[in-house]
């Protein structure tokens, strides 16, 4: 269920929408789309409900769902035909139809049968099927979901490419925050049907707003925490190097995996011990155990340490944010 | 006995024209059970998986009763004419097409019709559109609706009467020479009978065959 007060777009604004599954991401494209009513409220584009509407606003709106949805027919024809539903001759159609592939460089494809191409090529037709109609408002629902890291790159290159400098709304749900976020102009954090968070990309990154908003910004450690009478943040009590600029109280320290130092034992009074060490990419990675996890990133020319080697941890307060626990309701 | 062509040309004529009236009201019948929402839908299409599976012959007594001179549509006068055949044919077929269509239907992708919405469709054209991606599936409503008409006999004997230059048909005429003891005539017309089925299902067969192969390849 969605309980959003008040969401506005402006024309030619890129909404990023991120959310775990089940924040109900879907539902809300679902009613910029029209094709479900809400309970309560309305959903109106240029001032006129959505939902309802006569087809002629319903096909100002471009979709590209996660699965692709390709008809057994050829690449082109799948691309041809929302332009056939609104009307466009056949010439016509297959220009702009060739000239959406064109833009996410998949001419190619096109007399090859649908049903064919693998999955990244099959969600670039999907998107320019939807590119294809020129939408004023261009919904994309995860669009990349099923495809491997490197197509998925590949994917959003063209995407952004494609997009251009058009003056296409954009409202685009994923819960991977990397990919939402490099083609936002804002971002809105949507948690169990209800939107935690509405600011640029850089504000939400660097000020998350709530714990939850953290975790899905993609931060490492989100330790509990403490802030004692001299604003230091204490992790288990002992301080971990990051000042706050609030006041004593409880507190959550929000830290990216390169901002946690390993250091020695006796150079910190945080301590944990070393449980893990794998190589990432272009990187070792720490899992460090105390009374709470704590992840680490190390350059490749850091010499780690050994699984079970007791060390100190500092954490670089320009990498890390303190968010503010609120207090519990008091009991009624 | 009448002569082979006509008894043929009469079986074909019947069981064409019910298989074509039992796919103009069993298609839709099936797609509104596949896509429809509204309440309903489950008794009819628990009647619809029935009536796959009623016999012949009691379609054809309903029928006959119905149609029978003091029955209640008699004054239609359709009782041993070739019209009531066709009505119980297409009782017959109907089911069949409308099943298959809402089983080809709902093995679409279920997000096909709100992703064909989304891209603008209105109704009839994502109807249109989903039946073609069914294709396959609704060519073989046709050829059961077809196999099942041309090779049923119980309600061609109620409702026709096998009366000689007017409703006999090939599954009554074999049924007559089984009775007379005439075993090589029945057997004739059971060849030509299944020639026929197998000339039609051919041509059904290979446009299926084609249209799945042109998607998949």
């Amino acid at each position: 269920m969605l309980a959003i007060d008040q969401l506005d777009l402006e024309a030619g604004e890129r909404l990023a929408v991120l959310g775990p599954n089940g924040a109900g991401k879907t539902t809300l494209l679902r009613l910029l789309a029209g094709l479900e009513a809400p309970t309560t409220g309305r959903v109106e584009i240029d001032g006129e409900p959505i939902a309802g509407a006569d087809l002629e606003l319903r096909r100002r709106v471009g979709y590209a769902t996660q699965r692709p949805g390709l008809l057994a027919t050829t690449v082109v024809r799948n691309v041809e035909l929302p332009l056939r539903w609104r009307g466009l001759d056949g010439a016509a159609r297959r220009a702009a139809a060739l000239a959406a592939l064109e833009r996410l460089n998949i001419a190619s494809l096109a007399d090859r049968k649908a049903l064919s191409l693998s999955g990244g090529e099959a969600q670039r037709v999907s998107l320019a099927r939807a590119l294809a109609i020129e939408p004023q408002l261009l919904l994309l629902d995860e669009p990349a979901a099923g495809l491997d890291a490197e197509v998925r790159r590949a994917f959003f290159d063209d995407l952004e490419r494609a997009l251009g400098d058009r003056a296409t709304t954009v409202v685009h749900v994923s819960h991977r925050a990397e990919e939402t976020l490099r083609l936002a102009d804002s971002v809105a954090v949507l948690t169990g049907g209800a939107i935690r968070q509405l600011s640029d990309p850089a504000s939400v990154v660097r000020q998350p707003a709530d714990v939850t908003v953290a975790r899905l910004i993609g931060y490492e450690n989100v330790l509990s925490a403490r802030i004692d009478g001299s604003r230091q943040v204490l992790i288990d009590g002992a301080p971990c190097g990051v000042i706050a600029t609030t006041g004593p109280g409880a507190a959550t320290l929000a830290a990216w995996a390169t901002a946690v130092h390993v250091v020695t034992p006796d150079a910190t009074p945080l301590r944990a011990t070393v449980e893990r060490i794998s190589q990432g990419p272009g990187r070792w990675e720490l899992t460090l155990v105390g009374s709470q996890t704590l992840h680490a990133h190390l350059r490749f020319d850091q010499h780690p340490p050994s699984v079970g080697d007791l060390v100190g941890v500092r954490i670089d307060s320009t990498h890390a944010v303190v968010i503010r626990t609120r207090p519990s309701a008091p009991p009624p | 006995m009448d002569a082979v062509p006509e008894v043929l040309g009469r079986s074909a004529l019947v069981s064409l024209t019910a298989t074509a009236i039992a796919l103009a009201l069993g298609v839709p019948v099936g797609t509104w059970l596949a896509l429809g929402r509204r309440r309903g839908r489950g008794v009819l299409a628990t009647a619809v998986n029935t009536g796959m599976a009623i016999p012949t012959v009691v379609v054809g007594l309903v029928v006959a009763m119905l149609l029978w001179r003091s029955g209640p549509l008699g004054d239609l006068e359709l009782i041993y004419t070739l019209r009531g055949m066709i009505i119980a044919q297409v009782l017959i077929a109907g089911p069949l097409v409308a099943g298959i269509t809402m089983a080809g239907l709902q093995a679409l992708p279920p997000e096909l019709p709100d992703q064909l919405r989304a891209l603008g469709a209105n109704t009839p054209q994502l109807v249109v559109r989903l039946w073609i991606e069914a294709r396959v599936p609704l060519l073989a409503a046709a050829m059961a609706g077809f196999g099942h008409a041309i090779s049923e006999v119980g309600s061609a004997t109620i409702v026709g009467g096998n009366i000689h230059g007017q409703t006999q048909v090939m599954t009554t005429s074999i049924v007559e020479q089984v009775g007379k003891g005439d075993f090589q005539d029945a057997l004739v017309y059971a060849g030509i009978l299944l020639a026929l089925a197998f000339t039609i299902n051919a041509v059904l067969t290979s446009v299926q065959q084609r249209a799945a192969a042109w998607a998949q390849s």
